[in-house]
Formats: C-alpha cells, sequence, structure tokens
C-alpha cells in the first residue's frame, strides 16, 4: 500500500515537472508507437458448414449478428437488381410472421435488422441490446430461413424502384457511378445497373429461387460482435441455424479481361449543371491480389486523403474542387480504379488534365522517401485507429472467409503497408495506373464542358437516361 | 389497464456502463475534460469552440463555416499546410464542422502522439495564422462546397429554405454555408478580428478521450494552453425564440426536382428544454421503423410515399420538429399534405398506445447503449454536453431522462407544438414535364 501510494506521489511530481519542458517552436516527438495488433477472435464451424466467428467486445451491452452471404448482385443475371430485392424483403413477412408483425416485433425491441446486397456478397445484419439475444436470433433465424416475399410487398417496393430510377436520372453522382460501371465492365454484372426494364422483368419467383440457390449455411458466414461469451452464443446458434441444410454452392464467371487502349471520355449532359463529376477509372487488381495492401500506400499517396497528391493540387493549390479523391475497389472476381473530383463547370478540362498528369506522375518518377513515409504512417495508424471499432473487425474477419484471404492477413497487414518503397511504389504504379488508357466519365453541363474535353479526345456523349445522345448539330 | 395484460415479464433496464471523467477550468477560462480509456492505444481530442453561424451578421452569413477552413493553414509555428501532414504523418486522421451553435476539431491518433494534438490545437488557438493566400483559395473551395451540397443537387436547397421559414427573424434563420458574396466581401481584418474574439480559451472546451494517464496529461495541457491568454467575455446574439409563431408555406420550383417531396415543420423548444424528450419520443413513434405510423400510412397502406422522416432539430435557442416525405413519381402534393395532417391530427386526439410508447422507450435505450463506444464519439458528446446543457455526466445519464417521460407528455407535447397555426409548409413539386417527354412514358 504504502510502496503504490509512494510510487504515485512521485510520478505527479514527475510529471509536474515537465510542466516547463515544452518548447512550442517544435513539433513534439512521439513516443515509441503501440502495434497494430489484430484482436484475437473465436471461430468455429457448423457441421452444415456455417462459418461462425465471435468478436467479444463489452464496451456496450450490445450485440450484432452479421451473416454474410457469398452471392451478391453479380449472380442478378439479366435481372439487374434481384440479389437487392432479395435482401430488400427478407424482414417483409416469414411463414409464421408478416410484414406488418415482424416489424412491431423488431421495432419493438429498438433493435433492427435489415440486409443489403453488394456486388460480392449479401449482408444480413441485427443489432441491438444483449438482453433481447434471444428475441433478435428468433426474428434473425426466421428472415433468414423462411422469408416468403409476399407479393404485394414485392409490387411496392418494385414501384418504389421505379420512382427512384426517376429520381436518380437527376442525382449526379448516380449518374457518375452507372455509366462507370458501365463502361468499366460492360456486360458482365459487375458492370450492370437497374433500368425500369430491369426492375419490371423481375418476379417473385425469381426471389424465391434466388434465396434457395444462394442462401446455403456453407455458401456463408455469421459474425457476431458484442458483449457476449462465445460458448454460449455459439450454442444458441447452432440450436437456431444448427438444421439450415446446405446445397451446391454456385459459381460464376469473371469478367472478361480489359481490351480497352486509348483514353476515352464519356460525356453524360445533365443540363444545368453548376458542377461537374469528374472520374478517371480503368480496371484494377481483384481482392485475393497480393499487392493490396501496398496499394492502400500508393493510393493514399496519389488521393487517398487531405495529405493526397490530388487534394492538394486540385484543391489546395488550385481551389477548384472541395475535394479529390482516389480509391481501389477490389472485389472477388475483378477490380476497380477510380480517381475523381466534382469541379466548377469552367475548370472541368484543366481538373481531368492534372488528374491524368497525376497518375502520370506516380509512374514516372519515384515518390520521394519523405513523402511515402508519411503516408506509410498514415495508413498503418489508420490501420491501428480502425481497430478500435469491433465491427471492423468482423467485418475483416469476414472478408479472409468471404475472399479466400491468408489466415493471418490482417495480422502482418501493418507490416505489409511499412514495406513500400519508393522504388516498389514506382513499379506498382507502372502495373496499376495508366492514365493514357484510362476511362473518363463526367457528368456535367454539355454545352458549357464540351468543347475542352473534346480537345482531350473524341467524346461519347449520353442523355441522362445514359443513351447515346445525338451529335450537337452544327449552329445555324 | 389491468395487471394481467401486463403480465409478460419487461427485462430490466439496461445497465451502461459508467463512463468516467475528470474537468476542470485553466485559470484563463478553457474547460477541460478527461476521459482516461485503455481498450486500444488510440486517443482522441476533440476542440469544441462556442462560436457558429448564428453569431454571424446577416451581412457576413458563412463567416463561421469558412473560418473553420482557415483553421487548418497554419500558424506562428506551423507553417501553411503543414497540419494535416503533421497528423497523417503521425498516422492519424481529423476534421471539422461548423453548425448553427458551435464549431469543432478533431484528431484522432496512436496513443503515443497525443502531444501532437496538444501541440497543434493549442498553437491554432494561441496564434493561427492568417494570410491572403490561404483565405483566396478557401474562398474558392468553400464555393465549391457549396455547390456540390447545395446548389448542384436535388433538394439541396431544402434545408436553407426551411431555416428561413421556421427560424425567420432570428440568427439561425440562414445555414452555416451561407452565400458566396458575403465572404467574398469580407476583409482580411474581418477575420483576424473574428479570431480574436470567438477563439479564445474561455470560449472553448478540450476534451481528450483514450489511452493516456489523467496525471501524465495534466501537466502537458497546463504548459500547451496554459499561456494562451484569456480574451474578452464573448457577447452571445440576442435573440428572443418566440413559441408558437405562425406557419408559412411555399413552393420551392426547381428543374431538377424528380419527385415530389413535403415537409412539415413546426417551432420546437430549445434543446434543454424538458419537452425536447417526449418530443423524441414522438417523432420515433411517428416515423421510425416500418412499424411507425408515417411509414405504416404513406408508404405501406397508402403507398404514395417512397419514405417518411420524422425528426427534431433542437438547438442552443432555438428548435423545429419536422415530418418529411418524399412521393412517388405521380403523387400529388396535396395528396401527402393531407395525410401527414391526418397522422398528426390522430396523435394529437387519441395519443399513443402502451406498444408505441414502449417501442420508443426501447428505441431510446438501444440508441444510448451503442451510443458512446469509440473514444471519438465519447470526446465529442463529453464536450457537448458540457456546453450546452452545463452537465457534462448527461453523457452517463441522458437516458434517464427519456425514460422518466410519461406516456400522456407525448400527446401533451403534439398538442402544444404540432399546431395548425404553427405548421410551416416546404414543398419541392416536380416541374410540369415538356409536352414532348410524354411520347416515351
Amino acid at each position: 500500500m504504502r510502496l503504490i501510494l509512494t510510487t504515485s506521489i512521485a510520478v505527479l511530481l514527475a510529471a509536474s515537472s515537465a510542466n516547463a519542458a515544452i518548447d512550442r517552436a517544435q513539433k513534439p516527438s512521439p513516443g515509441p508507437a503501440p502495434e497494430a495488433a489484430f484482436p484475437d477472435y473465436h471461430q468455429t464451424t457448423l457441421p452444415n458448414g456455417l462459418r461462425v466467428f465471435v468478436i467479444e467486445d463489452d464496451r456496450t451491452p450490445t450485440v450484432t449478428f452479421r451473416l454474410l452471404i457469398k452471392s451478391g448482385s453479380v449472380f442478378d443475371g439479366e435481372k439487374t437488381g434481384l440479389a437487392g430485392f432479395v435482401a430488400g424483403l427478407l424482414n417483409r413477412g416469414t411463414a409464421k410472421r408478416d410484414a406488418a408483425t415482424f416489424a412491431k416485433e423488431i421495432d419493438s425491441l429498438g433493435a433492427k435488422l435489415e440486409a443489403v446486397a453488394a456486388a460480392d456478397y449479401t449482408a444480413v445484419v441485427t443489432s441491438g441490446l444483449t438482453k433481447y439475444t434471444d428475441e433478435m436470433i428468433d426474428l434473425f433465424r426466421d428472415a433468414v430461413l423462411n422469408p416468403v416475399f409476399p407479393s404485394e410487398q414485392f409490387t411496392r417496393e418494385q414501384r418504389k424502384s421505379l420512382s427512384q430510377l426517376m429520381a436518380e436520372k437527376m442525382e449526379p453522382d448516380a449518374l457518375a457511378t452507372k455509366l462507370t460501371g458501365k463502361v468499366l465492365f460492360g456486360g458482365h454484372p459487375y458492370g450492370a445497373y437497374r433500368t425500369p426494364e430491369t426492375v419490371q422483368a423481375i418476379t417473385r419467383e425469381d426471389l424465391v429461387k434466388f434465396h434457395q440457390q444462394h442462401f446455403l449455411p456453407n455458401n456463408a458466414s455469421l459474425a457476431i460482435v458484442g458483449d457476449v461469451k462465445p460458448a454460449q452464443i455459439i450454442s444458441l446458434i447452432e440450436k437456431a441455424l444448427g438444421g439450415w441444410r446446405k446445397g451446391e454452392v454456385p459459381t460464376i464467371e469473371a469478367p472478361k479481361d480489359d481490351e480497352v487502349k486509348g483514353l476515352s471520355i464519356h460525356l453524360v449532359d445533365r443540363p444545368g449543371s453548376v458542377q461537374s463529376n469528374i472520374v478517371v477509372a480503368q480496371r484494377g487488381p481483384r481482392r485475393s491480389s497480393p499487392d493490396i495492401a501496398e496499394l492502400n500506400v500508393i493510393n493514399a499517396t496519389l488521393g487517398g486523403g487531405f495529405s493526397g497528391r490530388l487534394f492538394q493540387n486540385l484543391r489546395e493549390k488550385n481551389g477548384w474542387t472541395y475535394g479529390a479523391y482516389s480509391a481501389f475497389n477490389p472485389m472477388e472476381l475483378g477490380g476497380a480504379f477510380q480517381a475523381g473530383a466534382e469541379t466548377r463547370n469552367d475548370v472541368t478540362h484543366l481538373a481531368l488534365i492534372e488528374i491524368l498528369k497525376e497518375m502520370q506522375r506516380m509512374r514516372d518518377e519515384p515518390v520521394p522517401e519523405a513523402e511515402l513515409e508519411l503516408q506509410r504512417q498514415y495508413n498503418v495508424g489508420n490501420y491501428l485507429l480502425s481497430l478500435e471499432s469491433a465491427a471492423r473487425t468482423a467485418q475483416r474477419v469476414q472478408d479472409i472467409d468471404l475472399y479466400g484471404l491468408p489466415a493471418d492477413y490482417y495480422k502482418t497487414y501493418a507490416k505489409q503497408m511499412s514495406s513500400v518503397t519508393p522504388a516498389s511504389a514506382q513499379e506498382l504504379s507502372k502495373k496499376y495506373l495508366d492514365a493514357s488508357n484510362a476511362m473518363i466519365v463526367v457528368v456535367g453541363e454539355g454545352k458549357e464542358i464540351r468543347p475542352e474535353l473534346e480537345k482531350l479526345g473524341k467524346v461519347s456523349a449520353y442523355n441522362t437516361e445514359l443513351q447515346p445522345a445525338p451529335e450537337p448539330k452544327p449552329a445555324p | 389497464m389491468s395487471l394481467a395484460q401486463d403480465a409478460q415479464p419487461i427485462p430490466a433496464k439496461t445497465v451502461l456502463k459508467p463512463i468516467k471523467f475528470v474537468e476542470y477550468d485553466l485559470p484563463n477560462g478553457l474547460h477541460v475534460i478527461l476521459h482516461e480509456n485503455h481498450a486500444a492505444p488510440v486517443i482522441s481530442s476533440y476542440v469544441l469552440y462556442h462560436v457558429g453561424s448564428k453569431n454571424e451578421r446577416p451581412d457576413r452569413t458563412g463567416f463561421a463555416h469558412f473560418f473553420e477552413h482557415l483553421m487548418f493553414e497554419g500558424t506562428e509555428n506551423i507553417p501553411r499546410g503543414q497540419i494535416d501532414k503533421f497528423i497523417s504523418g503521425a498516422g492519424g486522421n481529423l476534421n471539422a464542422s461548423t453548425s448553427f451553435d458551435r464549431t469543432d476539431y478533431y484528431f484522432n491518433l496512436p496513443s503515443n502522439q497525443l502531444q501532437l494534438a496538444l501541440w497543434i490545437e493549442s498553437e491554432r488557438m494561441l496564434h493561427a495564422k492568417i494570410d491572403e493566400i490561404g483565405v483566396e483559395t478557401q474562398r474558392k473551395v468553400v464555393k465549391e462546397e457549396k455547390r456540390r451540397g447545395v446548389d448542384n443537387q436535388p433538394y439541396g436547397t431544402l434545408f436553407e429554405e426551411l431555416a428561413k421559414l421556421v427560424f425567420e427573424g432570428t440568427p439561425y434563420s440562414w445555414v452555416p454555408i451561407g452565400a458566396f458574396q458575403y465572404i467574398d466581401e469580407a476583409k482580411i481584418e474581418e477575420f483576424r478580428d473574428f479570431y480574436k474574439m470567438y477563439y479564445v480559451p474561455n470560449n472553448a472546451t478540450l476534451a481528450v478521450a483514450g489511452d493516456f494517464k489523467v496525471e501524465e496529461i495534466k501537466p502537458l495541457i497546463e504548459a500547451y494552453f496554459g499561456p494562451i491568454p484569456r480574451g474578452a467575455d464573448v457577447q452571445r446574439p440576442k435573440m428572443e425564440w418566440k413559441l408558437p409563431a405562425a406557419g408559412q408555406k411555399k413552393d420551392v420550383l426547381k428543374e431538377n426536382t424528380p419527385l415530389p417531396a413535403t415537409l412539415h415543420a413546426w417551432r420546437a423548444p430549445v434543446e434543454t428544454d424538458a419537452d425536447a424528450y417526449p418530443l423524441e419520443l414522438l417523432t420515433n413513434i411517428l416515423a421510425t421503423g416500418r412499424s411507425s405510423r408515417l411509414y405504416k400510412r404513406l408508404v405501406e397502406k397508402e403507398q404514395v410515399a417512397l419514405d417518411a422522416e420524422a425528426f427534431p432539430y433542437l438547438m442552443e435557442k432555438a428548435g423545429m420538429v419536422g415530418v418529411f416525405a418524399t412521393g412517388q413519381n405521380g403523387v400529388a402534393l396535396d395528396q401527402l399534405d393531407q395525410l401527414i395532417t391526418e397522422e398528426v391530427e390522430s396523435v394529437k386526439k387519441g395519443g399513443v398506445t402502451e406498444e408505441e410508447f414502449q417501442k420508443a422507450r426501447n428505441t431510446k435505450e438501444a440508441e444510448f447503449a451503442k451510443a458512446f463506444g469509440a473514444m471519438a464519439s465519447r470526446a465529442e458528446n463529453l464536450a457537448r454536453y458540457h456546453l450546452f446543457f452545463g452537465d457534462t455526466n448527461l453523457i452517463n445519464t441522458e437516458l434517464d431522462r427519456y425514460l422518466s417521460v410519461k406516456r400522456e407528455d407525448l400527446q401533451r407535447v403534439a398538442q402544444k407544438y404540432l399546431t395548425d397555426d404553427g405548421r410551416n409548409v416546404l414543398r419541392y413539386p416536380v416541374p410540369a414535364a415538356p409536352a414532348e417527354s410524354k411520347k416515351s412514358n
């Protein structure tokens, strides 16, 4: 006791004597960096093939269940939007609860149960207070195993989708995203977007079939995050989902290799625009590529944050935009790279030229060591910060399973990002950044921005239906 | 209600783990709040200045937000453009935001970089450097920020129009992004004066949460922030918040409006008023979840809306409560308005059911249980509760205020605030389609 007391007084004295020790003219030097240790978690596989991960986090008295079905909109086939409808309607009626009952029960717990379809997966997530764990598992099980996709609910969602598509025709972001997917992936489902025709082609039977084919325990993983005990929660899950029957997991082809050569410019004429949305896109690596961790550092250098080159050039030097960023989006069967900004009309072409220049500079010149060191630290440090979130850890653990990554992937992640050198950065830039063959999408006021864009290359023009627009007529 | 009907056991209220903190004032008036927590090797610093757009002159709107951009420029000891480089290079991230009532700045960093956060924030408070280059660049940047968020988006002007309508006659009637012309007109001296008036320790709160020892951080805070001179007492805008006030109607005609949308809004009490709590529960019953009244009526039954939202927007000296719905393609705005009115009248007339009431309470309980996990959110909310409620410990106890609301309070506040006279209606009609586009439909 005495010893402890004495020690703490010593600490206090030592600390207060440090009072005058700062030098405001100098950046303070940091203490030794904490290690980015990926948290431990519990995992098991049920006899039906369902992989279960438990990540304990006792900071809040809540629990989240995230079921990842390893099939997403890439399995839509001709009926683009199908996986989205399946996800959206899981909580709208089951064999024993109609939509209203289901809504009332989940709402009354103060909980949420929602599902979304991404390209590679469908995620069903429920979260709420731990004291309602049993009730949440019951609703969760019901939504995942026994949805009936009631006709009237489906018809209503279909109708809402048609209204949403009307709205998206006027939203610059939506237009840019859709056209970018199309020019990148052509006819592959990675590049498909919903239209009134695809939405209307979908039937209730398609939803039932999709659910039967893809919602299989051996095509899924479940992460449980929160204030739970692994043994206890796994036994509850075994009881709830142990009887879920396995089946044959469907497969799908990857997009054909990209054969685009030369710069292409695609302009969506959105009359009345006071800003242009610019996207510079190209194909990128898959999620399983061994280069992903290092590409984080390369991307950060080019356009990952406030200290990235795109932000510094387009915003801080030129004042053309509120933000300019780039990102790799690696998926299971293919990937994309995108760089972009929203700029006022009269500098659209200038901003585009600078984005291409910055991409080219990553290939032509090695990144100076000091700049690269900043970006390595930025990535490693922010990775460490992200480990504070147990939900994020759960996603990563499920990603390892979904994309077949090495089991120690995230244990060595920080080390991989730290290993980038100016030489390897240049080599990877040459492999993955190719300004001279980029696909450019611009959404904006055609009559103001088209003439300057024409000077950069041939412009293919589209209307807000994303249909090819007729060539502008010469002035009479 | 008989006991038999209530026989189902109701689980006990969830016990939230208390968030411990210490707080004190430096002699120069800076309020300091410290939350020590070693769950992860991270720290979050959060500086809250009690200045927002309501402190602006009507001919200088957008000033507080513009100034927030300038705070990233540099200081006497930090060269221009280095603040983000220092934070990013230390493995962290940063940002800032401006609202009607306050401007905030945060850093999230690995815990070995604690001192860097204190250094930069104290530098900015002591002697930020504001020069012509920075002002010129940020003028352009802020215009792009406004075009992106407001002028180039469907419904982008909604918030601006709403503030004009509901907060007319008060400094809440303009929004933080402000107007282009005033930022252009402002002289550099005005920015310096603004800094001198508001960016003083006696107008600021510093909260730090995460992996540090209180006894070790205190002397550092003293060393970095102690020497910053106290400023003059800050003059707060004089305003009277009149409740109720007559509502107004406005249709906003925009070429880029794709679907009809309508918003009904009423003046509401300030955030510290006891009625804030029943009002929040009421909006939950009106529109949170698929069992809510507006969802069931507008989306499910009548199928006229894509979605419906109800929200309280309560601030330091003003407040509003609103209901928003986006119509399905081709639905008449009058019909949406009629249905919203019917649902609001129904709750005024009949109150809410016990089942609805329990659902709203449970939702709040779950929200609070989830709310303050990350260090960043702990730092932010500790500072917010201190500054605007004068009770930092509300981070641990505010849930009790929701749970002590009585069911009949919800009907009472509905009747008190959602009045016919006080209803503002802001609508975005779809422009009439030109004759030729009809062919394709």
